[in-house]
């Protein structure tokens, strides 16, 4: 199924930048086993901008978990770069996530007793960036997210919103070269959220940052390159987006 | 192929940082960590209670050995100057001698012994204590087995018969707990030297009943005590010359002493006698006279000034005696029925001997027998001190093995529960790209900051408690006999074992949620 999506769809270079290979996930939990997701086989290009969609509990998170190498996978196996993420030693997998994919959670997972600066900076301190420098480029983030006075704020004081930002902002601290975005746009306004797209896009287009963004929000398909439906844990479909728009009527009940 | 990620190692995060880190997040649940704290502060105090009741009982069960000793001196030589013993006796006093020690030394010059065969003497009774001993600790069963009824030296004798030795040597085999103390040809031996041995006994006894005689002599009738008090002067010189070793210049002094003491303590009970020194004391422990007693008028005259005034009140009673008695003997005699009444109660007055007192002394006596009843009772606080591990006692030792298991336990939850509430924050920092050491040193650093405070708090208030406790138990007397150095090395081993343990704690579960995938991490509850 990926294959028919082409590469030509980006931007000419057409590099596979994670690739995934009958990838399977399996949660046991006492007796139950839930399935989150059953082989998935999927291809992403650098600098591509890829939307996920599917039902709630249809595998989304888990995907992504996989594919930013947070999780490991029951079976199969997830290439980043052509390395297999299993084969990577603790050190190399602390220094994966740190500089070269960014996160964006769901539940925000900010550090409590962390101020919004402090947890934009941490991960440049892990990255081993000097404090003024951090500080420095902590505001500039926060700025870009529109927190710019709030830095001193902890999460506990900030709106869901706000802290949504925060966690953007964060996972754009060290530059990274994939963005992985779990409902960037879910708790923002209109208005914010189309900023949000805005930097998202920008980042995009202007840096080559590839970007894999699950997501509900319809004007997602507007700047995505390529979008992907999972059902029941598996790839139900994926199309280029002018396919998309040429039969955008079809796709209504797909979505949701 | 040109990779765009290109994996490295993850380089350290600066120790400051890490730092600064923690202490935020300590700041952050600064209720939560004080509760922590405070239970490694409970925990802790016990143990440190413990260590240093303790310590204190070892060292005071210590002194009070060394004082109790010395306060029996007087009993010890009133009990030599005035009974030879008998041969079991002597037997046992020359095994406990040192070689070269005073009694040794007595015995060898009283039984007129050359160098060579004290020395085989010495070793023999040795030999023999040791068998008595091993009897005396046998239990009854296990005693009536190997010797029947036989007692003290009489087991001797019964093992000579045939009978006995046989009775013995069967029912030593068939008793496999037992192990006796020396080989069986050892024991052949000395019963066969016994005959040789008990002469010697016998004669050590005899010369001793001589010297005790020649005491005797001199002492014309007079207690013990009253020459005893003289043992600096010629007393002292008579029982050395009847062939005792008294050391003039170490041991004369304090026995002599303390004959003096008894003898004056005597002499002031003896005005309980007198109805008007009662009086005194009755009116100010505000009770009837007659049911002043010797503790109340001791207690009384812990106090210079009313020991002046007691002092006075004696001299007073004994003149009214002296005067009373003159009158009564000038006076013309008269009938029975008159005679009952005119006698004045209050007219007799006591013959008290109050010949050389001075407040001071009684003040000074008073004293001296409350330290005599504090070392007493703190010999019975103290029973069992110097057994055991590091000479707590078997029951201390005991307890403080339990306390410090309380202590890891409670230090343990703690850190457990503050652990693990942070799986999800440990997950989420991994995400962040930290290192697997950084959150352990994290959390450790975090757990061993915790376990000094509580440490610190705890072993301090610990001390504290166990310090005052042991005061109030043993009285100031004993303030003296505090280790201190034991306490302090107590105080920073509690502090460190607090550490470690909260350090440890904290290294097991955050070990785990290291290791694991942050997702994973994140799923523990
Ligand atoms: N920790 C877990 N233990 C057990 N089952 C889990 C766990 N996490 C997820 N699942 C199950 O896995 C399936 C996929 O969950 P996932 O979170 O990936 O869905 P999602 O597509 O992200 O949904 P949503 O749009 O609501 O975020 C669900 O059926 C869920 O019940
Ligand atoms: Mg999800």
């Amino acid at each position: 199924m990926a294959e028919n999506t082409a590469p030509q769809t980006t931007d000419g270079e057409g590099r596979v930048i994670i690739r995934t290979v009958g990838l399977k996930k399996s949660y046991i939990m006492k007796d139950v086993v839930t399935e989150a997701l059953r082989g998935v086989n999927m291809e992403i290009f650098t600098g591509e901008f890829i939307s996920v969609m599917g039902p709630s509990g249809s595998g989304k998170s888990t995907f992504f978990n996989m594919i930013g190498a947070l999780d490991s996978p029951t079976t199969g196996r997830v290439f980043i770069d052509e390395v297999d993420v299993a084969q990577l030693t603790a050190e190399e997998l602390a220094y994966l996530r740190c500089h070269k994919i960014g996160y964006i959670f769901q539940s925000y997972n900010l550090i409590k007793y962390m101020t919004a600066l402090e947890n934009v900076t941490t991960p440049m301190a892990f990255g081993g960036v000097q404090p003024d420098q951090a500080r420095e480029r902590g505001m500039d983030l926060l700025d870009l997210v529109g927190l710019k006075e709030r830095w001193h704020h902890r999460p506990i004081e900030m709106s869901g919103g706000q802290q949504q930002r925060v966690a953007i902002a964060r996972s754009l601290a060290n530059n990274p070269s994939v963005l992985l975005c779990d409902e960037p746009t879910a708790n923002l306004d209109l208005h914010t959220g189309q900023d949000i797209l805005n930097i998202l896009r920008k980042l995009n287009k202007e840096k080559g940052v590839t970007i894999i963004c699950a997501t509900h929000d319809h004007r997602m398909m507007d700047i995505c390159d390529r979008l992907m439906w999972i059902r029941d844990g598996q790839i139900d479909r994926i199309a280029r987006r002018d396919e998309v728009h040429v039969e955008v009527g079809g796709i209504g009940g797909m979505d949701e | 192929m040109k990779k765009e990620i290109n994996v490295a190692n993850q380089p350290w995060l600066g120790f400051s940082r890490i730092i600064q880190i923690t202490v935020d997040g300590i700041r952050y649940r600064l209720f939560r960590a004080s509760v922590t704290v405070a239970v490694i502060a409970v925990a802790v105090a016990f143990l440190m209670n413990i260590l240093s009741e303790s310590l204190i009982k070892r060292s005071v069960a210590r002194d009070t050995r060394d004082r109790i000793h010395e306060m029996r001196l007087i009993l010890d030589w009133s009990s030599r100057l005035t009974t030879p013993g008998n041969p079991e006796s002597v037997l046992r006093e020359v095994a406990r001698s040192t070689p070269g020690g005073p009694i040794y030394q007595e015995v060898a010059g009283m039984a007129g012994l050359d160098e060579a065969t004290m020395t085989a003497f010495h070793q023999k009774c040795s030999q023999g204590n040791s068998y008595l001993d091993f009897f005396a600790n046998l239990d009854y069963a296990k005693r009536r087995n190997l010797i029947h009824t036989a007692t003290g030296i009489g087991i001797f004798r019964r093992l000579q018969t045939p009978n006995g030795m046989e009775q013995f040597t069967k029912s030593l085999a068939d008793i496999h707990s037992i192990r006796f103390t020396t080989s069986l040809d050892d024991l052949n031996t000395f019963l066969t030297d016994w005959g040789k041995l008990q002469v010697q006994l016998q004669a050590v006894v005899a010369a001793r009943a001589k010297a005790v005689a020649q005491i005797r002599q001199q002492l014309a009738g007079k207690p013990i005590t009253d020459a005893l008090a003289d043992a600096t002067g010629s007393f002292g010189d008579t029982v050395r010359q009847a062939g005792f070793v008294f050391d003039g210049e170490t041991v004369a002094p304090l026995v002599a002493s303390q004959a003096q003491a008894e003898l004056d303590v005597k002499r002031l009970q003896e005005s309980m006698d007198s109805n008007a020194c009662k009086q005194l004391i009755a009116q100010r422990a505000n009770v009837l006279p007659a049911d002043v007693n010797v503790i109340m008028m001791w207690k009384y005259l812990g106090n210079a000034k009313f020991a002046t005034r007691y002092l006075e009140r004696m001299k007073q009673e004994n003149e009214k005696a002296i005067a009373y008695e003159q009158k009564m003997k000038n006076a013309p005699p008269k009938a029975e029925g008159e005679t009952k009444a005119t006698i004045d109660d209050t007219e007799q007055g006591t013959r008290l001997n109050v010949a050389g007192l001075v407040p001071e002394r009684l003040v000074e006596l008073a004293e001296a027998r409350d330290m005599q009843a504090s070392l007493l009772r703190a010999e019975r606080l103290t029973v069992g001190a110097g057994l055991g591990f590091m000479g707590l006692g078997e029951r201390l030792a005991w307890l403080l093995f339990v306390s410090l298991l309380v202590c890891g336990i409670g230090i343990a939850n703690a850190m457990l529960m503050t652990v693990t509430e942070r799986f999800t924050e440990i997950a989420t920092l991994k995400c962040l790209g930290a290192l697997d050491g950084f959150i352990m040193l994290m959390f450790v650093l975090e757990s061993s900051f915790l376990g000094v405070v509580g440490g610190v708090i705890g072993a301090i208030l610990g001390a504290l408690i166990g310090l005052s406790r042991m005061l109030a138990a043993f009285g100031l007397n004993f303030a003296g006999a505090i280790p201190a150095t034991d306490i302090v090395v107590a105080v920073f081993a509690s502090v460190a074992m607090g550490m470690l343990l909260a350090g440890i704690a904290a290294v097991l579960p955050s070990f785990k949620a290291a290791r694991l995938a942050p997702m994973e991490a994140m799923r523990i509850e």
